[in-house]
């Protein structure tokens, strides 16, 4: 049986590579530096807590913070409070929720 | 937001002629009423960067409130002899089986049962996987119970005994590799009654055991193969029975012997063939999957056609899930006038204070004897079942990485979550970590309809709403069709379109695309990752497919080795790449790469100024970049795209006409495209990362055109159709569509 592995992705994320965060807040979508692309497989191979999703309450137009527990046929967790009405501003978020649940550290506020 | 799922249904059949009736079977455990209205699809993507859902209302005689009920779905499947003989007033019992078990300890499970009320006996696992026997008479409970929990996923001869003369059961567990911490062999004896309590009532189950209840009928169902069942009338020493497990076909005329299941006979059927003296053939439900490698599979033979003896296992799920058995709620007589094409039963309602918008889907097949149309559009419907109810995004560890960005779920990711009982797609694992091989529209589809997931159905509706602006007439024909009458499907129309993913394939619709170009046919293939998967179609199921993934393609699970050939017809599965029709042989071009992170462009070559072609890129420029814009990734060419090959069976008369060669280091080739390993294999360092767009001639007059990118079609919409992509569709389309032959290429079709 061939499976992937949650654990598979073991870069570890310098705490101390801010400019890796910023160069990600300036183009969510890429392309990215080398480090960053390796940044990014780390945050989105898997996660212990669950993989953060959005959901979609308008198609094309406004999402939903949400996370897939990690048993199949548990509900999705929602967070009504926090919607997004521009996938970037998603994007950043999770990333910012994701360093911190990697490093221990806050992105600091002054990086917006 | 839309609730999408409040009600829920399937149309039996999925694919209807006209003149013909339906079917739709609803349920929904929160409303009791809904308004209906048939619905023939134009877009069903409710993106609003493009079209948005566009639907027309023929008007029916169903067009009202429907009232609506709770239906239930009980996954799990089994075998049952509903009237078991010869299995009342025994003294003794024995039961014998090879077993590999997938889940042990995920719950109790069922080997083999015969339960009614509070008497009877069943022999399985318990709760922590360890193997149990136990026996009720409804006032007085024996059981046994091993002492250690069985190894997943490894075999061992499994039996269990009663012994009425001692008062005794005993269980038997003898590991096949006993090797290296691997041994879990043991018997054990305990106390127990002094003959089988009478069941008269009471079915035989395999691998299930019965409720005695409608909702749900059976529990406690087995994950896992089991090969060879065997049960017998008398207490047997653990000797005598290994060896009638392990006999194939057992020594006839004994009349003791109470069933001997051989489910290595009439592997496509739903029947498990009992070779014993009684003929208890058990009836499968919910299509546990079949051709499974026995314990005596000894990797001799890849096909169970060559050795069928080393294929007497079926592999039970608790989750699998073929048909909901629903009752109907509407049905319909479809108007002989109505046309082609993707339909739907709408439903809407309020609930919680928000619209319900649910749709049942069907297709209408043209009418045998009535007009049609020059022009016919696949509905790739082989491939809406592979991917039906996937949920890859939900479960699979690399989704995200794949598709390079935050996951967005739409309300029926949100739905089928919580949902599992609606069975999964073909990319999908079972809870046992086992891959979905078949797939069925007997239950409800929550990404083949309007508004569900854009991928497919939805992108190829996109194809659709642009003919209807460009008031370009076109009948529907679904894979299902081509499959089951192969080329006369297809040999009515000037031209044949197949859309964004034509994915998945038989060898009859493969022969019938193949025909239809030689004799004459004119093919656009405005997809990628087309002509790829080896399918089957069941026999005589109808609407419900087979696949088996091997260790060669862009799998998300590997099927067990030797288990490589269709349970359906015994074909070999896998690529058609491996099966020595690999796509470039067909359509020019085959899928090499992946690309989710941004789709890119074309720019044209040198053949693409061949006159011969000049009528394809008529009014676009020499320089013009050919689709830099659309709905998926921004870009004509990404998601998955296609390349043209001469070793791999691209024709010499292929003319190349444009590329996307450079789509980035998100451009990462299908696995079967690396021999070896090394670094430089995605799109910004390989030029074998590329869209191709081709053309070629093919015999009597025929032509096959090709984009080589799944994000094609959602490109048209772009700027109100008033762009490249568009533009080339349709200069190509118009041509097609003319039977004029085409110039110049006398000698090379």
């Amino acid at each position: 049986m061939l499976v992937n592995d949650p654990q598979a992705a073991h870069y570890k994320i310098d705490p101390s590579r801010i400019n890796l965060a910023r160069e990600f807040r300036a183009a969510p979508k890429g392309p990215h530096s080398d480090e960053l692309q390796r940044v990014l497989h780390r945050m989105r191979w898997s996660a212990p807590g669950g993989r953060y999703v959005l959901v979609a309450l308008e198609p094309g137009r406004r999402w939903m913070l949400a996370r897939i527990p990690p048993t199949r046929g548990t509900p999705i967790e929602t967070f009504p409070n926090r919607v997004f009405t521009d996938l970037a501003e998603a994007e950043w978020h999770v990333f910012r929720l994701r360093w911190r649940e990697l490093t221990g550290d806050d992105l600091p506020d002054d990086l917006a | 937001m839309t609730d999408t799922n409040a009600v829920l249904g399937y149309a039996t059949p999925l694919i209807v002629s006209p003149g013909e009736e339906i079917a739709f079977r609803l349920s929904s455990a929160v409303l009791g009423r809904a308004e209906a209205r048939i619905v023939r699809v134009r877009c069903a993507d409710p993106d609003p960067a493009g079209p948005g859902i566009r639907v027309a209302a023929p008007g029916s005689a169903i067009d009202g409130t429907v009232p609506l009920r709770h239906q239930p779905i009980h996954p799990g499947s089994f075998g049952i002899v509903a009237d078991p003989q010869g299995l009342d007033g025994l003294a003794s019992l024995s039961v014998g089986v090879f077993l590999w078990p997938t889940t042990p300890g995920s719950g109790e499970q069922t080997i083999l049962s015969r339960w009614s009320g509070a008497a009877g006996w069943r022999f399985g696992l318990d709760g922590q996987g360890r193997l149990c026997f136990e026996v009720a008479d409804g006032a007085r409970r024996w059981i046994v119970t091993a002492s250690r929990p069985l190894l997943e996923r490894e075999w061992v001869f499994v039996g269990a005994v009663l012994d009425g003369a001692s008062a005794t059961l005993t269980l038997i567990q003898r590991s096949l590799d006993p090797q290296a911490g691997r041994d879990r062999s043991e018997t054990i004896t305990a106390s127990g009654p002094a003959r089988l309590p009478d069941t008269p009532s009471a079915p035989l189950l395999l691998a299930a055991t019965s409720t005695g209840r409608d909702s749900p009928p059976t529990d406690r169902h087995l994950d896992g193969k089991l090969d060879r069942p065997r049960l017998h009338a008398v207490a047997l020493d653990e000797a005598p029975l290994r060896a009638l497990v392990e006999a194939v076909v057992p020594a006839p005329g004994d009349p003791d012997l109470l069933a001997a299941w051989d489910f290595s006979r009439g592997i496509p059927t739903d029947v498990a063939e009992d070779v014993g003296p009684r003929r208890q053939h058990a009836t499968l439900h919910q299509l546990p999957a079949r051709a499974m490698t026995g314990a005596n599979w000894d990797g001799r033979t890849q096909s169970w056609r060559e050795a069928p003896w080393l294929y007497g296992a079926i592999h039970f799920h608790a989750d699998d899930m073929a048909d909901c058995g629903w009752t109907p709620d509407l049905t319909l007589t479809i108007p002989t006038v109505w046309r082609s094409g993707y339909y739907s039963l709408e439903l809407t309602a309020e609930h919680r204070g928000e619209r319900v918008e649910s749709h049942v889907p069907f297709f209408i097949r043209p009418a045998r004897d009535g007009h049609r149309e020059p022009l016919a559009v696949v509905a790739s419907t082989a491939t809406y079942l592979a991917y039906a109810n996937s949920a890859l995004r939900l479960d699979q560890v690399h989704a995200e990485a794949m598709l390079e960005g935050l996951i967005v779920l739409s309300r029926d990711d949100v739905y089928l979550q919580a949902h599992r009982e609606l069975g999964l797609s073909t990319y999908d694992t079972h809870a046992d970590g086992s891959g979905w091989c078949t797939s069925t529209a007997a239950r409800p589809i929550l990404n083949m309809r309007p508004r569900g997931n854009v991928f497919n159905y939805g992108a190829d509706s996109l194809l659709l709403d642009w003919l209807e602006t460009e008031g370009i007439g076109f009948d529907v024909v679904t894979d299902e069709d081509i499959h089951r009458q192969g080329l006369s499907a297809l040999a009515p129309y000037r031209c044949v379109i197949t859309a964004s993913h034509p994915e998945y394939v038989s060898k009859e619709m493969l022969d019938a695309f193949d025909a239809y170009q030689r004799g004459g046919g004119r093919h656009m293939y405005l997809g990628g990752n087309g002509f790829y998967w080896r399918i089957a179609f069941h026999p005589t199921r109808p609407h419900t497919i087979e696949i088996r993934r091997g260790a060669v393609g862009l799998r998300t699970w590997e099927g067990e080795p030797g288990e490589g050939c269709l349970a359906f017809t015994g074909e070999p599965s896998g690529l058609w790449r491996a099966n020595g029709r690999a796509p470039q042989r067909l359509v020019g071009v085959g899928f090499d790469a992946q690309v989710f992170d941004r789709s890119g462009w074309y720019h044209r070559l040198p053949d693409s100024f061949d006159p011969r072609v000049a009528f394809i890129f008529e009014g676009v420029g020499a320089e013009e970049r050919i689709g830099d814009f659309g709905l998926r990734g921004g870009g004509a060419a990404g998601i998955e795209v296609d390349r043209a090959d001469a070793t791999l069976g691209s024709p010499p008369a292929l003319m190349l006409l444009a590329t996307c060669d450079r789509l980035g280091y998100g451009g990462i080739p299908a696995p079967e495209e690396l021999r070896t390993l090394h670094r430089g294999f995605t799109g910004d360092q390989n030029a074998r990362v590329r869209a191709d767009m081709t053309f070629f001639p093919t015999a009597k007059g025929g032509a096959v055109f090709t984009t080589g990118s799944i994000a094609w079609v959602s490109a048209l919409p772009h700027n109100g159709g008033a762009n490249n992509v568009a533009r080339i569709t349709g200069n190509v389309l118009r041509r097609f569509l003319d039977p004029a032959p085409f110039k110049g290429f006398e000698d090379r079709a």
